[in-house]
């Protein structure tokens, strides 16, 4: 016998979702901020600075939606095999991979002008992007290996190769020997996006949702991928083969986060070092999946995660509070706004006891 | 390789691999159940933290050590509240419990940084480290070491001779079939979460009492994803996680070793070598057909009213 | 509109709880902001710099703020800009991958006085600064050359930038000047804190035969392996004692305040201008921690009587001849490396057995 009682929702929550999104937001940074208040800190001033640090300003939504580039760039990449059920874990790698990429050609052909250089650094770190994705792909079709190990160490594998060619080969001769290649010229940077401190990068994101969503919503083979992510045996059926799906979204992925490493380093660092790896990768699966795979919001997520985040340094800046707290903080966001979604699919009822003679 | 360096490379793969080979059989029996936790790296964090604080002001080792594993059971019901509780996802509830659990316990941990700490030591154990070859590397370990050879016989022979493994096996084969059976599939979901926490828990304290007796930020250093890998590695089988943990400490240490005699080879690629092994091992198990599947139901939750 | 409103409430609140604080007395002059690389829970690298941050926060007109665990990427662009956007008129950049963005950021706040650790990049209101730690590394190879009897050294180190190639050289040279026939063995952990594999790094060279062990990361974890195995350590850092009282024979030890008060002083008075500070034993930057009991009197006399040579000018670590592990003269005889030679170090000298990268 219970008293509550869950029914799914016949339609999904429309804008209450926003109320329950706030809800979660509004407990979770009750939780911090009761802990803040247990080491003196004070609980307003700290929300107020992290809104500021994060959202409050130009400078701070410049800096948050540069921060959100390379996430929402790998989290639009991993979506595509998650909707086919393909645990691909490996965009920490491909981001590496594509910044390998992009800085070979730099290397290669450092004395191009960007009309020439800029396109093919963005194909050769799509390309080393897509390879290192298409290597599990090709064990996972042909040989059965579960993509989870083997995308997880790939990454680890292509963050040790990063670090072999910079401390290596590709170490900057004038860089008195620290691991890092040359800085890139002028003609290898992406260009800031007017008197801001945005990058074209942010244009890459636009026009390659758009994209996305044409590919996916508008094509045959778009249709299949949704499709046979929803169920296996759907996908026995399609016009093509599941294994060309797998690789197809699995290259994909690897090129879109080739191209985070590829806007990351061009834009941003202006060189190839080992410190360009912050973990995007991972975050990116979370932010793929906080949005329910949608590119929205998804985009929304990255930026607002991203804005948490630089806002956590400010609250760090100010109030001395310790940077492990900016992850506590993280956690629970995370964890509540997924309690959360529980009521976009179904609804609470009170129920008196006896009202339902068989009980449950 | 001389002889004398192989012996202590040995003992040295099954100390390194036992915090793993912990973390991995507590995956595992969560996974067995139909729960993906990726949040094995803050569980571990946790479990080597409150380990470590509470043997220091209790003074008690083994309860420090138990301890460890209960706190790690605390963090891990906060996933069964989500993705049980809430039909929360299941890949994304692990890794936020990663960014908390890491950063939960860097926080509360600052403190104790650079304090020195209790714990075990190693203990040759009586006529069995006398054999020749396998007792130096078996038997000179410490007792937490001892314990874990114990572990995977007992999970193995829990899933295939208790009622209660069986039952747990089934909800995580599936759950639609076991509900109409009667089994109580949110709460044996549950008792997977809980008890694999215990034991990853259990790892991150090895870590902190046996294997190196401090505490700092960031202690476990990436170890939970390995044993989420060797999970898969393993085939949610108990002794092959023992083989891929060990191997996988063995292969560390080994190329420390080859460093350690002299080598030309560059430490970055040597460092891949674990990392590359593993793949290699696993695609020639696959390959050779000893592979085996993931529960069916794994990271599906189980919807109420079903 | 109605978020005007409630924002404006948030800033009433946060200014009603701000007039709560007390108002210190002295007005403060100098806002000094701090960038660490790890969190100052690392016990290391970052902790030592916060220990010279706190040292210069009890001085009087002086504020002090900082930033921990930093990637040295892209991020730190950001908090560096932050910290120049906030008021701080004086920012310490303190790892050495922060340089490119405390050049872009500089560039933007004339005003702002930047000090990198460890970069090369200079400019008008960018400085450097960094320590000659290879003089204490190369009093700690005494002291490790002296008391090995197996002649084999251990030297767990993190990663081979000339930083870390630098202290290893110098290290040797010093166990060198006590015992010709020492050799010294590097594994890298390619960590800087894992204490398990750091550990775990040092065992694997006690079992090839050293005796004493040297170590180059932020974790005691080579200290813990040397104590468990009953031989000898050389700590880092900080005095590392107490992980290994039975182990530890001393330890190149950093001391951050004393460049960092001197700046701090010189920007008060308007005195400071863009230069490349490079202190060592003379200033005080740099240090031996304590010898361990097992550390006999003469040893630690003639170790004592090299630092006061060293500390004077006298003489230096990276005099020739030095030759490399091909046996080639690097540094010809009778000559000083330079600054700029010692700097982009990247070759190991001869007796050190491992590979440079």
């Amino acid at each position: 016998m219970r008293l509550i009682r869950v029914t799914k929702r016949t339609e999904p929550l429309g804008w209450g979702s926003v109320l329950v999104f706030c809800a979660a937001l509004g407990l979770s940074l009750s939780l911090a901020c009761a802990a803040l208040a247990v080491q003196g800190v004070a609980p307003l001033r700290a929300l107020a600075l992290l809104w500021e640090g994060g959202f409050g300003s130009v400078w701070s939504l410049e800096d948050s939606l540069r921060k959100a580039i390379p996430i929402y760039l790998c989290a639009l990449g991993v979506s595509f095999t998650f909707r086919m059920q393909i645990w691909n874990i490996g965009a920490e790698g491909q981001f590496a991979l594509g910044a390998i990429g992009a800085a070979w050609a730099v290397l290669t052909f450092p004395h191009l002008s960007a009309v020439a250089l800029l396109p093919l650094m963005m194909l050769s770190a799509g390309a080393a992007g897509a390879f290192w994705a298409l290597i599990p792909a090709l064990t996972k079709v042909r040989l059965g290996v579960n993509e989870i190990i083997s995308t997880l160490m790939l990454n680890y594998i292509g963050i040790l190769l990063l670090n072999y060619l910079v401390y290596g080969p590709w170490r900057d001769p004038g860089g008195r020997g620290f691991p890092m290649t040359m800085e890139y010229p002028a003609a290898a940077q992406i260009g800031m996006l007017g008197g801001t401190r945005l990058h074209w990068g942010l244009v890459l994101c636009v026009v390659l949702s758009v994209l996305a969503w044409l590919f996916l919503n508008k094509t045959r083979l778009g249709y299949e991928i949704r499709a046979s992510g929803e169920s296996l045996r759907t996908a026995r059926y399609a016009f093509m083969p599941y294994g060309f799906l797998v690789f197809l979204v699995m290259g994909i992925c690897g090129m879109l986060a080739g191209w985070a490493g590829f806007v990351e380093t061009s834009a941003v660092a202006h060189r190839l070092q080992p410190s360009i790896l912050v973990g995007y990768g991972y975050t990116a699966i979370v932010v793929a999946w906080v949005a329910r795979l949608k590119i929205g919001p998804m985009a929304l997520a990255a930026f607002l995660l991203a804005g948490l985040r630089v806002g956590v340094e400010v609250l760090q800046l100010e109030l001395r509070v310790p940077a492990a707290f900016g992850h506590i903080l993280e956690g629970l966001v995370l964890l509540t706004v997924l309690a959360g979604q529980f009521f976009h699919y179904y609804r609470l009822r009170l129920e008196w006891p006896g009202q339902r003679a068989e009980g449950r | 390789m001389p002889i004398e360096l192989i012996i202590p490379l040995l003992a040295a793969a099954v100390q390194s691999g036992t915090p793993i080979l912990y973390a991995t059989l507590g995956e595992m029996i969560t996974e067995k159940s139909g729960v993906l936790n990726l949040g094995v790296e803050g569980m571990m964090m946790i479990g080597a933290l409150s380990a470590f604080w509470i043997s220091l002001a209790t003074g008690n080792p083994w309860l420090g050590f138990l301890m460890g594993g209960v706190c790690a059971a605390m963090l891990a019901a906060m996933h069964g509240l989500v993705c049980l509780g809430f039909q929360g996802n299941q890949v994304v509830s692990g890794l936020a419990l990663t960014i908390f659990g890491v950063g939960l316990a860097n926080y509360l941990g600052t403190p104790l940084v650079g304090t020195q700490g209790i714990g075990f030591s190693k203990v040759s154990l009586p006529v069995l480290a006398d054999i020749p070859v396998l007792g130096a590397i078996l038997f000179h370990q410490d007792v937490l070491v001892y314990l874990s050879f114990a572990l995977p016989v007992l999970i193995w022979a829990f899933f295939r001779y208790t009622r209660l493994g069986l039952h747990l096996r089934s909800v995580g084969e599936n759950p639609v079939a076991a509900a109409t059976a009667g089994l109580n599939v949110i709460g044996l979901r549950w008792l997977g979460v809980l008890l694999g926490g215990f034991l990853v828990g259990l790892g991150g304290a090895y870590l902190s009492l046996a294997y190196i007796h401090l505490w700092t930020n960031g202690l476990t250093a990436g170890r939970g994803w390995i044993a989420v890998a060797l999970v898969i590695f393993a085939f949610w089988r108990p002794g092959r996680a023992v083989f891929g943990a060990y191997l996988f400490g063995g292969v560390m240490a080994f190329q420390l070793r080859l460093q350690a005699m002299g080598t030309d080879i560059p430490a970055s690629i040597l460092m891949m070598l674990p990392y590359a092994l593993t793949i290699l091992v696993l695609i020639a198990s696959t390959m050779t057909g000893r592979g085996g599947e993931a529960p069916a139901a794994l990271a599906v939750n189980m919807e109420p009213e079903e | 509109m109605k978020r005007g409103v409630l924002s404006m409430l948030v800033a009433g609140l946060a200014v009603l709880a701000l007039m709560m604080v007390p108002v210190a007395v002295a007005a403060k002059e100098i806002k000094a902001g701090f960038i660490y690389v790890s969190p100052v829970g690392d016990a290391g690298w970052s902790r030592a710099h916060d220990d010279g941050r706190r040292a210069i926060e009890a001085l009087d007109g002086v504020e002090t703020t900082f930033v921990e665990s930093v990637s040295e990427g892209p991020d730190s662009e950001r908090v560096l800009l932050n910290m120049a956007r906030r008021g701080h008129n004086l920012i310490f950049a303190t790892s050495f991958g922060f340089m490119d963005s405390v050049i872009k950021v500089a560039a933007q706040f004339p005003d702002v006085v930047f000090m990198h650790c460890s970069g090369y990049k200079l400019a008008e209101n960018v400085g450097t600064y960094f320590g000659r730690m290879y003089q204490p590394r190369y009093l700690s190879g005494m002291v490790a050359g002296a008391m090995t009897e197996s002649n084999i050294l251990g030297y767990v180190a993190a990663f081979p930038i000339p930083e870390v190639i630098r202290g290893i050289n110098a290290f040797t040279l010093g166990a060198q000047a006590v015992n010709p026939d020492v050799q010294v063995r590097v594994v890298w952990s390619s960590t800087w804190y894992d204490p398990a594999l750091e550990k775990e790094a040092a065992n694997s060279l006690l079992d090839v035969g050293a005796d004493v062990i040297a170590m180059h990361q932020d974790s005691p974890g080579p200290q813990v392996a040397a104590q468990e195995r009953g031989v000898y350590s050389i700590g880092y850092n900080t005095d590392m004692s107490a992980f290994a009282p039975d182990a530890h024979l001393t330890a190149p030890i950093w001391n951050w305040s004393v460049v960092y008060k001197d700046v701090v002083q010189q920007v008060k008075d308007g005195t400071w201008a863009s230069e490349s500070i490079w202190w060592g034993l003379d200033r005080e930057l740099v240090g031996l921690a304590p010898f361990g009991p097992m550390v006999p009197q003469d040893i630690q006399e003639a170790v004592l009587a090299k630092k006061e040579e060293i500390r004077s000018g006298e003489t230096d670590v990276f005099i020739g001849p030095v030759l490399d592990q091909q046996g080639e003269v690097r540094i010809p005889e009778g000559v000083r490396a330079t600054d700029e030679e010692m700097l982009a170090m990247d070759w190991f000298v001869q007796g050190v057995v491992g590979a440079t990268r």
